[in-house]
């Protein structure tokens, strides 16, 4: 199937995704070229599409995706995915500050590191990252699953609500009110499931499972002195 | 949210023309005011001034007083000063002045006559020229992209903690301490505390823009003998609020990097040379091509970069 291709330039990138949302009509393969880092491409994408952004993108690429499996052939900028709710984001280089930040569903797979705050706040879905994961990431994530498989930044998981951090890897410092567990066979079994379409399965791991302390969850109740520890 | 830049060369060449890039490509960032603060060739004696007077209609009366005061400090102009003016009311100057017999004395009594005119930048090679306005609006005005140099800096101005006003612009000069210029994005939030304590030991401050008073802290801080590196360090504790910041040298750029990883920088290096930005699309247009790009997205970060084989050490 011959692929459509659609060139950025410094077009306006509404232009550009208006172009994109025709073509993502089509069913054809569509490949974005000539990209230069430019903001926004790529938003609100419907569900179906198969889209490859030739170069690296800027802020929000793939933000509010329905459905579309994208992959982002260099660097991408700010917010990846941001409030995504299904579909799949593959980042081939690395993915600036709040990768994944407040996504709902889908998968997000970056090739290198993430920055900081990646998956913050999220409220579902996975965000795999081969590379390590920046300063505070997993802040006040709610639910989904964050998996790196280089280490973690400073502050990691820091806030965190109902989500979960998993890391492979040295972590440079816990954010406030985390606990670190011992992962059951099956939730290991569950997040080799996540893994095992991206080949990225690895029986050796030594896995460490962040999720919530609560303690800072309800002002009001549970341990008061936990707050002084802020 | 504003866009900072910098650009070092590794021999003199078009660094206006790359500042103006840069900024061209963070226009969105921040379209109140744009500026520039461009090391060119280095004078061996003298210092070129920019600078703004707020009101044209006395532009010959301002410039009078303004030479007055030179002059009372064995200084003078070297030349006929450049002005350029358009429909606002204010004017922005260049001149070149001989040395004056102490220059910490003579930039007290000149800021005397700031609610008429205004020096931004005092240097043997710095020269500092910010406006209302985007890059290009503000590059076509006072033709920076023809400025030839080693290094500098940029900044597209979205006004937070003060007025859009042209001197409120950046880049800042750390007054009164020659050559020396900072970009900044960021909220500085105990500026008030901070200026107090630097007001008491006679600093001078022009504006309420807290990126003035972090050139100033810096300088400050090596004056009493931290080295470039240290004072980044120190500054990362020391100041608060959320902050990337770059600040030059006629011998380089450095950078620091709050606590709290909220301000991006993105670099492309190549050997002797380098453009650094908020965006990565703002390096790119000086590098066109794939280069690998450094993200130093992380919190508490500090960095030096050297022009040629200069160390900043001190």
């Amino acid at each position: 199937m011959s692929e459509i291709v659609i060139d950025v330039g410094k077009r306006h990138i509404r232009e550009i995704n208006e172009e994109l949302q025709e073509a993502c009509k089509s069913g054809k393969p569509i490949r974005v070229v000539n990209t230069l880092s430019r903001h926004n491409l790529g938003v609100g994408l419907p569900d179906g599409a198969d889209i490859t952004f030739e170069g690296s993108v800027g802020y929000f690429c793939g933000g509010l995706n329905t459905g579309s499996k994208l992959r982002i052939e260099r660097n991408s900028g700010w917010a990846t995915g941001e409030g995504m709710a299904k579909g799949h984001i593959q980042v081939d280089g690395r993915a600036g500050m709040s990768c994944g930040a407040a996504m709902i569903g889908g998968t997000i797979h970056v090739k290198g590191d993430a920055g900081p705050r990646c998956g913050v706040a999220m409220k579902g879905g996975n965000i795999v990252v081969e590379g390590k994961i920046g300063y505070q990431s997993g802040f006040m994530a709610h639910s989904g699953k964050i998996i790196a498989l280089g280490g973690a930044g400073e502050s990691c998981a820091d806030a965190l609500w109902e989500g979960e951090v998993w890391v492979a890897g040295p972590v440079e410092s816990l954010g406030v009110d985390v606990d670190v567990v011992e992962p059951t066979a099956e939730e290991v079994a569950e997040v080799d499931a996540i893994l095992e379409p991206l080949g990225l399965v690895d029986s050796a791991r030594d896995w460490r499972k962040m999720v919530s302390g609560q303690r800072l969850w309800y002002f009001e109740a549970r341990d008061a002195s936990a707050w002084l520890m802020i | 949210m504003c866009g900072i830049a910098g650009r070092i060369l590794n021999a003199p060449g078009q660094v206006g023309r790359d500042l103006v890039n840069l900024m061209d490509a963070q226009e969105h960032r921040g379209a109140d005011s744009t500026g520039f603060a461009v090391y060119g060739a280095p004078m061996e004696q003298g210092y070129v001034l920019r600078g703004m007077g707020f009101d044209k209609a006395q532009m010959d009366s301002d410039l009078d007083a303004f030479r007055h005061v030179l002059k009372d400090h064995g200084s003078d102009l070297m030349g006929d000063p450049r002005i350029v003016t358009d429909a606002a009311k204010h004017y922005c100057f260049r001149m070149e002045i001989k040395d004056p017999k102490n220059l910490q004395a003579w930039v007290a009594d000149a800021d005397d006559l700031t609610d008429r005119i205004e020096v931004q930048s005092c240097g043997r090679s710095l020269e500092i020229i910010k406006d209302i306005g985007g890059a290009e609006q503000v590059s076509e005005k006072h033709k920076v992209h023809d400025m030839i140099g080693t290094h500098g800096l940029g900044h597209a101005r979205l006004a937070t903690e003060s007025s859009v006003l042209p001197n409120a612009s950046h880049p800042f000069w750390a007054r009164p301490f020659s050559d020396v210029a900072i970009v900044h994005n960021g909220q500085i939030t105990d500026y008030f505390t901070q200026r107090n304590r630097l007001e008491r030991d006679g600093y001078r401050f022009l504006t309420e823009n807290d990126s003035e008073l972090i050139a100033v802290w810096v300088s400050d801080q090596m004056k009493q003998g931290l080295s470039m590196q240290q004072a980044l360090t120190k500054s990362i504790s020391a100041i608060d609020g959320v902050f990337t910041f770059m600040i030059a040298t006629p011998d380089g750029i450095g950078f620091a990097k709050d606590r709290f990883a909220m301000k991006p920088l993105v670099v492309i290096e190549h050997p002797g040379e380098l453009a650094a930005a908020t965006e990565e699309q703002a390096v790119r247009r000086v590098y066109v091509d794939e280069s690998d790009v450094i993200n130093h997205d992380g919190p508490s970060l500090t960095g030096i970069w050297g022009v040629g084989n200069r160390s900043m050490a001190a």
